[in-house]
């Protein structure tokens, strides 16, 4: 008997309704985690980068990028999300006021195998979320360096290491794995802020929960399976970097 | 090469930390396999010293050689001149998350440009000079105290510097594992290893060492050979801080001899 059949508690609560989506329910849930895994790596490389600036930049630098963070964490993500979304409809308003023709194409996409894999929804989606991330990511990986002694980089450059090389050899490798755990919140939290891509269209899975919705009118159950489906995978998420942080121990400490 | 040149030359070196005048004008060479004791009270800028001299922390006045090199000059490269400067730390600061081999090999490596192959032979060789073969693959944190310390030797060893600075290499060791360093620092100086070692391990001193500096208030207060120190010093000021060392290391093997009697 499958679920979709007469008398399965799938039919009696009418979510048969709902199967009609199943398909661009699952291609909703490809797209969140397409920009989540693209954000959250971004955000990462861009992380480290802004939290050496930070710790080892020098007074100008170090200044610059602290800015960078307190603005992207003081303000909210949807604003930035629609900053960054409207920035080239605005400029194409300026530079050619009368209208057309534009001065940047902001209809184009990329399609692989008939998948739009990037379009400006889905760009600005990710540069929205990957710019935001790596505020946050960085003072995770920034407090990782911070706690680790100042006679380990001392040790790497009496033996001739230079600052890079000690940066790179003795301090990175154990700050990756002191920041795992609080550098897994970023991790777990990142899947729920991408439903801010279905502000500027992009049909990712909340999405599509919504166009469900408004065809089916099953909003609670929609919601319910939505809510299912983000719980399952920042819990999966969680665990494996549990597993991680176990499996990188250094041993005796 | 001349033998007659000094392999470290300290010359009036000034530092200070904002107001505060650590090192006021500290002079003193270094020759090919000698032994160099550097001691003092707490504070009097000991480690500050070292730093100095391997320009981890530049002199603000004065200058440091290397074989009539200058440190700091324009044209030399500072990691090049630290590679031929091993230094010894009081709390060891070996890589945490290399195993003590990888902690070794790591400069033979990574600064020297040894294949990886021939970094780990060298690491492993030094590793049996200071008899730590054995713990090769164990963390630092799997190791005690003086094995940590002993790793530390190695790893300055492996680099075949010019010359070794200590910055008291035991005295975050608890007293039974500071004869096993001791031990392997003794042998290092009866090879005719060159070293600078700061320490208040006055046996150690009359032992190998071939001339003991007291640095006190950031100047060389007196200088001289271990007899001239021990057949009683010139100055009140290091007589009373030698007495003050006996007392307080007479003490300490009492204790110890109270928790033998247990
Ligand atoms: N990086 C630094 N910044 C500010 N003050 C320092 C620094 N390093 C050492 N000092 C100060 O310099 C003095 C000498 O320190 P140090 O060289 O560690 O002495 P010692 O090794 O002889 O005990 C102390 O008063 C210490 O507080
Ligand atoms: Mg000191």
């Amino acid at each position: 008997m499958s679920v979709w059949s007469q008398g399965s508690p799938v039919v009696a609560l009418g979510l048969e309704k709902l199967g009609d989506w199943a398909d661009e329910l699952l291609a909703g849930l490809a797209m969140t985690l397409y920009l989540y895994f693209v954000a959250l790596t971004i955000g990462f490389l861009l992380g480290v980068g802004l939290a050496l600036g930070r710790q080892y930049g020098g007074p100008v630098l170090s200044r610059i990028v602290t800015g960078y963070i307190e603005v992207v964490r003081g303000t909210p993500l949807l604003a930035q999300i629609f900053l960054i979304y409207v920035f080239p409809y605005s400029l194409n308003a300026w530079l050619t006021p009368d209208g057309p023709p534009f001065f940047m194409d902001i209809r184009w996409a990329i399609e692989i195998g008939g998948i739009r894999v990037l379009s400006h929804p889905i760009l600005s989606s990710i540069l929205a979320l990957g710019l935001n991330s790596a505020a946050y990511q960085a003072e995770y990986i920034r407090g990782a360096i911070a706690s680790i002694g100042e006679g380990q980089m001392l040790a790497a450059r009496a033996l001739g290491l230079s600052q890079m090389e000690g940066i790179r050899h003795v301090i990175l490798p154990q700050a990756f794995r002191r920041m795992i755990p609080s550098w897994s919140n970023e991790a777990s939290y990142l899947p729920k802020y991408t439903v801010v891509a279905t502000f500027i269209t992009v049909e990712d899975f909340f999405g599509m929960a919504k166009r469900a919705i408004a065809a089916t009118f099953l909003s609670l159950e929609t919601w319910l399976i939505v809510a299912a489906v983000y719980l399952v995978l920042i819990t999966v998420i969680s665990r494996v970097l549990e597993r991680v942080y176990q499996k990188t121990k250094i041993p005796g400490l | 090469m001349n033998k007659m040149e000094p392999v470290l030359r300290v010359r009036d070196v000034w530092k200070s930390y904002g107001d505060l005048e650590v090192l006021k004008g500290i002079s003193f060479d270094v020759m090919e396999s000698e032994v160099k004791v550097v001691f003092g009270p707490s504070g009097s800028g000991k480690s500050t010293l070292l730093r100095c001299i391997n320009y981890l922390d530049p002199p603000d006045r004065g200058d440091v050689f290397l074989r009539g090199v200058r440190l700091g000059e324009k044209d030399t490269d500072i990691n090049e001149m630290r590679a031929r400067i091993g230094m010894v730390f009081q709390h060891f600061n070996l890589f945490a998350h290399l195993r003590a081999i990888d902690n070794v090999a790591i400069g033979p490596e990574k600064v020297l440009g040894l294949s990886k192959e021939d970094a780990r032979q060298r690491a492993m060789a030094a590793l049996e000079h200071v008899k730590m073969a054995d713990w090769a693959d164990h963390y630092p944190a799997q190791l005690s105290g003086g094995q940590q310390q002993r790793v530390g030797i190695a790893r300055a060893l492996a680099m075949e510097p010019d010359v070794i600075l200590f910055d008291e290499p035991t005295s975050a060791l608890d007293p039974e594992l500071i004869g096993e360093v001791l031990q392997v620092m003794l042998d290092l100086a009866k090879e005719g290893t060159t070293m600078v070692v700061v320490t208040h391990e006055m046996g150690f001193a009359r032992a190998v060492a071939n001339e003991m500096i007291f640095i006190d208030g950031g100047v060389v207060v007196e200088r001289g050979t271990p007899e001239h120190f021990f057949r009683g010093a010139d100055s009140e000021r290091v007589r009373q801080f030698l007495h003050k060392l006996e007392e307080l290391y007479g003490k300490e093997r009492e204790e110890l001899r109270d928790v033998d009697g247990e």
